[in-house]
């Protein structure tokens, strides 16, 4: 025993040792009154902010830092921290997890969030309350607008704060196909999968692809007649429609990519089948259409963004400040900056990098200088992009969030395992 | 021996009871307070969400695992065999290259699997440029496949050099005259290995092999880069629940995770009783 | 007198070790690289410049080097004497010892990631470099314990009777016979450790709550970003560590005449 007695002793002095480096001080949360901004901004300085989100897409991570991180710096002395996730729904569940624990103060400042993930915070009571509607810049949202003030249905209720605007869009490549040949509703889509065996595909629904649920709500939309009705939860409706939808998305199957035995599992993996040529349409979110992707060398430049006539889903997404966030300060000055003009004309340039649409409403920005800068930015887009005018015909708002789930596991068990 | 013993037990043992715990409902955050089988009831049983895919993806685990073993133990043999022929500075560098394989992550190993394999991958544009193939759909589907080909080859491309490792330790340790008395006694080099050299190596081929069958089983970077949708592999689907939102999930993905521990604690069981017969070699 | 068989396996062996270096090498270091087109046309050393000096990347290679450093000198001090004791004694509970070392190896990180998640929530550990090390150390450990018991099994005490007698004191054993004749076994225990620790996925996403970030996170995390360049990059990165280390002890592993254990 007497031989190991030296190693104990290092090792305590080794972990002591870690432990203080590790433990270096959570700085004590300054206090401040939400209804007094200076006393937030006073707050802030000094703190990290910790944020949680996507971190899949480099172009949108150096965004981040490089607008947000410098400003946050420069003008508040608040160090930004960006977390990247795999999915955002890893953020939630730490903060899940730290509720659990019962930790507090947790680790997360700030989430980029919105649909399921919001409602599942939302509903465990795990979010900061109050706050959205307090931020200086909050001014300049539309509040009114239930494409806002909803969040795929669920009530905002102040809980979060709009970053931007993403509407569902396909892409295809103008070097393959002419404008001409290009489906206009999914009815037309399926003639044209038929056609054209192998050459379509779409992304899995699931956690993580919303955008594979989207398409799917589109098709649920069309079947069904109308968008309207999916705004509110009513299982009777479901159970009514789904049987029709899941025969839609079963006669298409064997006609898609692979025969429909699998789907890409994320924008990204159908982004590199488009532009490897096996497929021949890939999907986005973003303002730009193809254009950020084409900056980022993920699609050929020859691509570009164009909607069916109708039920094309569109929405905001948020930031999120948990309740037990270390430093809610610096995330309030952080959502706020967020909404800045000057940034938001930034963030839908295809140059920089994000590339999806604005969170304010530019008619609420009184500052002629800064009105120019999003009005000068609005058309920058380029071709790559589809036109507003398309964009606004074809938008449709996404369903009661309690709708996302019965798509995604319904999706799962009826198309993707069933054998049919 | 206490530090280590103390360390190592403690929060492996903690792990475990932890682990059990949320398997059975308690400390996932919901307001349950008392034990329940509920969640090894859906996952077993279930008609809906986890229940629908445990037993599918268990029969792709062992699917996986079980043509992974085998053909990472058929290819290793002979790789053992002609290293241990071999003599002098080859044979270093050639055991060097072996270990080197070892040092791969697996993670990275799929990744480049991926990259050359795919439809469109590098082997694919090879195919094109030789004018084979017109499109990448022309060209057959190895990896994130139904058989789960993809997997299968990154385990075997990782496992043979471990193998061929454990049997090449195996091989040495061999007193050299018995294949001598052997060639000898008259017998052919066929003769000489299927009667000397593999009963002396199989008891550590096959105390390996099932410690490869329970590494397969039980991992989860390769079939989450490599795999499909549907079916999943057991620790995909174990995480997929553990990390659900919503906390009832938690236990369900947690029940997977102690069924594949269980499993894996089983193989390796049988794999000691191969070991002890192999002789002390760890 | 090579015979056919040889030269296929030689190629196998270094074509397995070449080709992925390459491969990445294709795509870390080009743009647009779409099929059909089987060589890249727009070679460019902008993307991977941008990764390598992304501070990301700097602080998570920082991370990733400091836990496996971390994780395989503490398995060695923790291990050292347990492997010597499991070595070279026949006591009581020697099996149970061995079982308990034994059972970490082969059961998945997964199930101790997730079993620990909550645990180290609850003391503070999670999201800490400390906790992630903490959590490391369960592979590591035993495998470390294992390799050197293997050492200690064919150790001759008698160097440190011999030592003994003629009056040498405890730390002069140690250092000039003890860890002399132990060297290349504590080389590959250590370089094991490492290597397991470095390519370790699950127990830093579990434990370090993503506060903690190291390669394999942002790899994958690359992963579901799908640009194959930033993926090439990073998995280059990933992989030059390792080789070095290999090659740095290749002398060691081949007097240990051992093999680099399977890393979950």
């Amino acid at each position: 025993m007497k031989r190991i007695t030296p190693f104990l002793l290092l090792l305590t002095i080794l972990l002591s040792a870690c432990s203080a480096i590790a433990g270096k001080a959570n700085p004590s949360p300054a206090s401040f009154d939400i209804n007094d901004w200076d006393s937030v901004v006073a707050a802030a300085k000094g703190q990290t902010v910790n944020w949680y989100l996507w971190g899949g897409s480099e172009s949108i991570n150096s965004f981040v830092d490089t607008f947000y991180g410098k400003a946050l710096k420069d003008r508040y002395g608040i160090t930004l921290h960006r977390v990247p996730v795999a999915d955002t729904v890893d953020a939630v569940n730490q903060v899940l997890s730290e509720k659990q624990a019962g930790k507090d103060p947790g680790a997360v400042d700030l989430i980029w969030i919105n649909g399921a993930n919001f409602l599942s915070l939302k509903q465990a009571n795990l979010l900061y309350p109050d706050w959205a509607n307090k931020l200086p810049n909050s001014q300049l949202v539309n509040w009114d607008n239930p494409a806002i003030n909803r969040d795929f249905g669920t009530p905002v209720d102040n809980l979060e704060s709009p970053w931007s605007s993403a509407q569902f869009q396909f892409i295809y490549d103008s070097a393959r196909l002419s404008p001409a040949e290009l489906p206009r509703s999914y009815a037309q889509l399926k003639e044209w999968v038929i056609e054209h065996p192998g050459r379509f595909t779409y992304i899995a629904p699931g956690p993580g692809a919303f955008q594979g649920t989207r398409f799917v709500k589109g098709a649920l939309f069309e079947i069904s007649g109308g968008a309207d009705q999916w705004s509110t939860f009513d299982q009777a409706t479901w159970d009514q429609w789904s049987p029709e939808l899941w025969k839609y998305l079963n006669e298409l199957k064997p006609y898609l990519w692979r025969n429909g035995e699998t789907y890409p599992k994320d924008e990204n993996e159908l982004h590199s089948l488009f532009a490897n040529q096996e497929v021949d349409f890939s999907i986005t979110q973003a303002a730009v259409g193809a254009g950020a992707l084409i900056e980022q060398g993920l699609v050929p430049a020859t691509s570009k963004a164009f909607v069916f006539d109708q039920y094309m889903i569109g929405d905001f997404n948020y930031v999120a400040i948990p309740a037990n966030a270390p430093n809610k300060a610096a995330a309030l000055v952080l959502a706020n900056l967020i909404l800045d003009p000057a940034l938001q004309a930034a963030q839908i340039l295809p140059e920089n990098g994000f590339g999806l649409g604005y969170g304010i409403d530019i008619n609420r920005v009184t500052d002629p200088a800064a009105l120019a800068k999003l009005q000068d930015a609005a058309k920058k887009l380029g071709d790559a992009a589809t036109s507003p005018a398309d964009l606004a015909k074809s938008l449709a708002g996404d369903s009661d969030a309690q709708y996302q789930n019965l798509v995604e596991t319904g999706w799962r068990q009826n198309v993707l395992v069933s054998s049919k | 021996m206490a530090p280590a013993i103390l360390l190592v037990g403690t929060l492996f043992g903690v792990s475990l009871i932890y682990g059990l715990a949320q398997s059975l409902g308690l400390l996932t955050g919901t307001d349950q307070r008392t034990l329940s089988m509920a969640a090894y009831q859906n996952v077993l049983s279930g008609s809906e969400g986890v229940g629908t895919e445990f037993w599918p993806s268990l029969g792709f685990s062992l699917w996986i695992a079980g043509v992974s073993t085998l053909l990472s133990a058929a290819g290793a043999l002979p790789v053992a065999v002609w290293l241990n022929h071999q003599s002098g500075r080859g044979r270093q560098m050639d055991t060097l290259a072996l270990n080197w394989n070892l040092a791969f992550p697996h993670l990275v190993w799929a990744i480049g699997l991926l990259l050359f394999f795919s439809q469109s991958g590098l082997l694919a544009r090879l195919a094109a440029l030789l004018g084979w193939i017109q499109n990448p759909a022309d060209f057959p589907v190895l990896v994130r496949d139904r058989l789960g080909m993809g997997i299968i080859v990154d385990y075997v491309t990782k496992e043979i050099p471990f193998l061929a490792l454990i049997v090449l330790a195996a091989l040495r340790s061999q007193p050299e005259d018995y294949g001598v008395v052997a060639t000898n006694l008259g017998a052919t080099p066929w003769q000489r290995l299927c009667y000397v050299t593999l009963p002396q190596i199989l008891p550590s081929l096959i105390s390996g092999s099932l410690l490869v069958f329970a590494f397969v089983f039980s991992a989860y970077e390769v079939p989450a880069v490599l795999g499909m949708p549907y079916p999943r592999m057991l620790p995909v689907l174990a995480l997929d629940f553990f990390a659900n939102p919503d906390l009832h999930h938690r236990a369900e993905g947690m029940a997977i995770s102690l069924i594949i521990a269980a499993v894996v604690m089983v193989v390796a069981a049988i794999s000691l009783r191969y070991e002890k017969r192999a002789g002390y070699s760890q | 007198m090579k015979a056919l068989p040889t030269y296929i396996i030689r190629f196998l062996l270094y074509g397995v070790l070449a080709a992925p270096l390459l491969l990445f090498g294709l795509y870390a270091f080009s743009e647009h690289w779409f099929f059909p087109a089987f060589l890249p046309k727009d070679w460019t050393t902008a993307p991977f410049t941008r990764i390598v000096m992304d501070p990301q990347t700097g602080n998570s290679l920082a991370a990733s080097l400091g836990i496996a450093i971390l994780s395989s000198l503490l398995s060695l001090l923790v291990g050292f004497p347990a492997a010597r004791t499991l070595g070279l004694r026949n006591f009581r509970g020697r099996q149970v010892a061995w079982l308990i070392f034994f059972l970490p190896t082969v059961v998945p990180p997964l199930a101790v990631g997730m079993g620990l998640n909550i645990l180290f929530l609850r003391l503070g550990l999670a999201g800490t470099l400390f906790g992630v090390v903490l959590s490391h150390l369960v592979p590591t450990i035993p495998y470390t314990i294992f390799t050197l018991a293997g050492v200690f099994a064919s150790y001759d005490e008698n160097f440190e009777h011999q030592a003994w007698v003629l009056g040498a004191t405890r730390l002069r054993i140690f250092f000039n016979i003890t860890l002399r004749l132990i060297l290349p076994g504590l080389v590959v225990a250590g370089l094991f450790a490492f290597l397991i620790s470095w390519s370790q996925y699950l127990l830093t996403l579990l434990i370090g709550s993503g506060q903690v970030l190291t390669l394999p996170l942002l790899l994958f995390s690359a992963i579901s970003g799908g640009n194959p360049t930033s993926i090439a990059a990073l998995a280059l990165l990933f992989v030059l560590p390792p080789v070095l280390v290999i090659a740095a002890s290749a002398r060691y592993l081949n007097q240990h005449g051992n093999t680099v254990r399977e890393q979950h």
